[in-house]
């Protein structure tokens, strides 16, 4: 009787301590109820298939205060295992020296191929050839426009402006006045502060200009901004021209004014991010009028570039304790598989970084109803992935968006010419540059 | 002997939470400020007063301090007006004036980014319901979050709006503690209600009152960044930004720790320096009973 | 004169209504946003009205984010911090307003100078490393122990204590009634409504708190409300603005009620000089 009594002992300690789930911690930014739920049962699913392995998953605030959290457990030595960090965060997270490069795990598994990840998003997160990152949800610029206030003016509307100068020429024909003077339909709204330096960025791209040095720092630190040139003045005057003239109207910071603008169809033209489909084509449904999609234009005569990729991307923490980098590359692995993709970009807006997503979507016609989601993603398939469109990559980044978005404020209230403005933009950028990088 | 360390025992649990809780760690912060420091700490380099000394040359510094002092004077001295009108009108005893109070409170209760979220909408460029409001009754299209001043004004008109619960409630307790005899022997002497407005109610409630001065200049130098950045994110052109939003915007979006240390510094000093004066020379409008 | 005192009564409810409506805009705007549905949030010309109450929103953003959970975690925070504060507020206030001491300008200036030192701003980083050593992260402790002081409430006392007569504590004296005696039944019940007014000062600072429990806060069992309306809200795509409103106005309602209640301690005429003539 004791001998079995002991056996069933420690045959229940050793099932015990053998079989205790490792426990990892993923922080994200995904806020909104549904995508908080869509990433919980994600997680749920893969906890089902690896009962070995529990994944807490925390919404940890918007993509600025879980960079602020991460810091401070970092500095308090307890960081999670794998966090969600923005676009503009990849220098600084390359440099905090806590990150466990995603291009080790890839080449210590070849059960990955890193081949199927978007060539756009795997560029965006490489860095002097190694892919630090593994990309998540990632985002395009897009213009949504109004087929029914087209027709309105007179204007096709199968045949959208490809060109800023006939975009800027569209835009006029869309401006509507009243008998007092006053403008009540814009052509075209955008959202300045954070979206407005965005598309800057995006613009430059789309001809295939840097704008940071040594190819936009993938293939040495940056250490100088180089946007103030031709490129960058085509972008300048571009905006400033249908804002001095009336025919755009600057919905102030933020994404959602400019969406209410032209979701109420008081502009006929809107720049936002791709995450908006959904709500888009919703609202285009419920305010009777036809939305169509189109892709950046760019200045005519300039080679085409591309568009960059927005949004965040996952990083595996090193926490010095390999079973639980392991459970993370597990899960990390599984977030990327071809159903989880599927999972998270149809029920976001977010396109897959998973090739195989995109394949099996198209073959089962959801992009053939859901002809929007079509247009986001071939804009970014048929960028050409250059130095210019993989984006920028330093450690003052949000300096630099918060300088080029205040030279769009000094130009549209005509405090400097777009020359100086964009100059004043470069010189704030050069300084923030130097500051950081002084310290590597 | 009790008797003399009695005031000091009453101190006690207040200052050992702010020597362990406060103190402390703002030390480390403020010695962070002679340091340039990479966002996870792990690069330190000891630079003296240079970040001080970029503060100063720097122009938007000095902007975002001239900013700040329009936009706090006119802040307190608007709110503080306003609110104690509607605390006089508050403290009358007539029906339903709980439930009033509680309406007129309730702006504080709410998160400063809550609020600039409201005035955001209200504000938002043709489809909000003041921009609507401005363009059927007056014909005109203000655009009130992107161009100066009407984004400075609007920053203001929110965060006085924001703020109005605070005065009110303690210039009510302050009003309660008037005793009723003055009022009425002031009556018998002849005094009309602005009278006893001027000679009376102002005077007794001038303890109240230089408190709450300070209060309000410390919650917009210091609260308000919250407003500012769902409103407009100090804009257009940094017309908007006051010294607590730079801080706010070094420390939490560029994480830039050294300067936004030093920043932190520089502006505890303005405030020692104000509240040092404010006491000295304050103290003598205050009527103590 | 009744007819005057009705007159009067008329006038007052009537200005009443007029400043409220004015002052209450904003959060009416909430309301009707948290009543309709998502197509028609964002209509032109904007209308005031929802078509329907659409409660939906309400339960939508009551369940999806466990706000029950939540808002007890803020409640447990908020009332220690209240309790907290206003106890050792009023302890030093006193200590300042009505006893003569060696250092008591220094103390007071350094008490006065943490007005200037939000915690959330300049020391998030040293605070968590603290909490972090001692083992508070993810606890109430974490949330709750470093807010305890106050110099706001401190200050405030002061001043108050300082437009009570002299005459009473003398009285008092005489009466053979030490300091703390003095304090709890004369000075106390003497400042009821402001001592309510920081109370809700009090608890308002802490249900608002944001970023702290955020940093300091590591499962979803310990977030707090604002934490979950942070939660409700979209990063680059729309934001149901519907269900945030609901949420919103829901996180409001404790401090409502609390000041509501509170708000009844501020009747006028009872007060007198607190002396007998």
């Amino acid at each position: 009787m004791r001998k079995v009594f002991l056996f069933s002992v420690l045959t229940f300690l050793a099932v015990a301590i053998f079989a205790a789930p490792v426990t990892i911690q993923f922080w994200h930014a995904m806020g909104g109820t549904d995508r908080i739920q869509l990433l919980q049962n994600l997680a749920n699913e893969f906890m089902q298939q690896n009962p070995d392995i529990k994944v807490d998953v925390q919404y940890t605030g918007s993509y600025t205060d879980t960079m602020t959290k991460m810091i401070a457990a970092v500095r308090a030595g307890n960081p999670p295992d794998l966090v969600m960090i923005y676009d503009i965060g990849t220098q600084m997270m390359i440099d905090s020296g806590v990150i466990i490069p995603i291009q080790n795990m890839i080449d210590k598994d070849p059960s990955f191929d890193i081949n199927t990840l978007v060539p756009a998003s795997r560029g965006y997160y490489t860095v002097g050839g190694k892919l630090y990152s593994m990309p998540f949800n990632s985002s395009n610029p897009v213009i949504f426009y109004n087929k029914t206030l087209f027709e309105k003016a007179g204007l096709d509307p199968n045949n959208p402006p490809n060109t800023f100068e006939e975009f800027i020429e569209y835009a006029k024909k869309l401006t509507v006045k009243d008998a007092n003077g006053n403008t009540i339909q814009y052509g075209f709204t955008f959202g300045s502060g954070e979206p407005l330096a965005w598309f800057f960025e995006q613009f430059m791209a789309v001809q295939n200009a840097l704008l940071l040095n040594n190819n936009n720092g993938r293939d040495g630190r940056a250490t100088k901004a180089v946007f103030a040139n031709e490129a960058g003045l085509r972008i300048f005057n571009f905006f400033n021209e249908m804002i001095q003239n009336g025919s755009a109207i600057n919905a102030g910071p933020g994404w959602d004014n400019a969406r209410q603008i032209f979701i109420s169809q008081r502009a006929a033209m809107l720049i936002t991010s791709t995450s908006d489909v959904n709500m888009m084509v919703k609202a285009a449904q419920s305010g009777n009028f036809s939305l169509g999609v189109m892709f950046l234009p760019h200045p005519s005569g300039v080679p085409y570039g591309g568009v960059i990729v927005g949004g965040a991307s996952l990083w595996m923490v090193n926490t010095n304790n390999a079973q639980r980098e392991e459970a993370t590359w597990k899960f990390l692995k599984f977030l990327e598989s071809t159903d989880a993709q599927i999972q998270w970009s149809t029920g976001t807006g977010y396109f897959p970084v998973n090739k195989n997503a995109i394949i099996k979507l198209l073959y089962e016609g959801y992009y053939a109803k859901n002809p929007p989601y079509l247009v986001t993603v071939l804009q970014l398939l048929m960028s050409n992935v250059t130095p210019a469109t993989r984006g920028g990559a330093t450690g003052a980044f949000p300096q630099i968006r918060t300088a080029v978005d205040t030279a769009f404020g000094k130009m549209f209230t005509k405090a400097m010419t777009p020359q100086q403005a964009l100059q004043w933009a470069q010189d704030q950028a050069n300084q923030a540059i130097a500051n950081y990088n002084s310290m590597y | 002997m009790a008797k003399k360390i009695f005031p000091y025992l009453l101190l006690v649990p207040t200052f050992i939470i702010i020597a362990i809780f406060i103190y402390y760690p703002a030390f480390q912060t403020f010695k962070l400020s002679f340091y340039r420091m990479s966002p996870f700490g792990n690069r330190l380099f000891f630079v003296g007063f240079q970040n001080f000394w970029s503060l100063f040359t720097s122009g938007q510094y000095i902007q975002s301090a001239l900013t700040t002092l329009i936009f706090v004077t006119v802040t307190v001295i608007g709110g503080l007006i306003i609110s104690l009108l509607l605390a006089l009108l508050l403290n009358e005893r007539v029906p339903g004036i709980g439930v009033f109070r509680t309406l007129i409170f309730a702006p504080y209760a709410i998160s400063p980014a809550v609020a600039g979220t409201l005035w955001a909408f209200l504000l938002s460029p043709v489809a909000g319901y003041v921009s609507y409001l401005f363009l059927i009754l007056f014909k005109a299209q203000p655009q009130w979050l992107t161009t100066y001043p009407l984004a400075l004004i609007a920053i203001m008109i929110a965060t006085i709006w924001k703020n109005l619960g605070f005065n009110v409630i303690f210039f009510l307790a302050g009003l309660q503690s008037i005793p009723q005899s003055y009022y009425e022997a002031a009556t018998i002497d002849g005094a009309n209600s602005v009278h006893r407005l001027l000679r009376i109610t102002i005077p007794l409630l001038s303890p109240i009152t230089f408190y709450l001065i300070v209060m309000n200049v410390t919650f917009t130098a210091f609260s308000a960044f919250a407003t500012i950045d769902v409103m407009t994110q100090g804009g257009p052109a940094n017309t908007t930004s006051t010294l607590i939003y730079k801080l706010y915007q070094d420390g939490f979006v560029n994480f830039n720790t050294g300067f936004a240390s030093a920043e932190s510094v520089v502006l505890i000093l303005i405030m020692a320096v104000f509240t040092y004066l404010y006491f000295k020379f304050g103290q003598k409008a205050v009527f103590y009973q | 004169m009744k007819k005057n005192k009705m007159i009067r009564t008329i006038l007052i409810e009537a200005l009443l209504i007029f400043v409220t409506i004015i002052i209450l805009l904003p959060l009416f705007l909430a309301v009707t946003m948290s009543l309709k549905k998502p197509s028609e949030v964002f209509v032109y010309p904007p209308t005031i009205f929802p078509n329907s109450f659409y409660i939906q929103n309400y339960i939508n953003a009551f369940n999806s984010i466990n706000l029950g959970r939540l808002m007890l975690n803020s409640l447990i925070m908020s009332v220690v911090i209240m309790i907290g504060k206003t106890i050792f507020g009023i302890l030093s206030g006193y200590a300042f307003s009505n006893f003569r001491f060696k250092g008591s300008s220094l103390l007071f200036a350094l008490l006065f100078v943490t007005l200037f030192m939000p915690a959330e701003l300049i020391m998030i980083v040293p605070l968590f490393q603290i909490m972090q050593s001692l083992h508070w992260v993810n606890t109430y402790w974490a949330l709750t122990v470093p807010f305890l002081a106050s110099a706001t409430t401190t200050f405030l006392m002061r001043q108050h204590f300082m437009t009570i007569p002299k005459e009473l504590e003398d009285a008092a004296k005489i009466d053979g009634a030490g300091p703390m005696r003095f304090l709890l039944e004369i000075l106390i019940p003497l400042s009821k409504s402001t001592i309510g007014g920081v109370a809700v000062i009090n608890f308002v600072y802490a249900w608002n708190l944001y970023l702290w429990p955020l940093v300091v806060t590591n499962s979803n069992e310990m977030a707090t409300a604002q934490i979950g309306l942070k939660m409700l809200t979209n990063v680059e795509s729309t934001s149901n603005w519907g269900v945030i409103m609901a949420g919103t106005l829901m996180v409001l309602a404790p401090t409502l009620i609390l000041f509501f209640a509170v708000q009844k301690l501020f009747v006028r005429g009872i007060v007198t000089t607190g002396l007998k003539e």
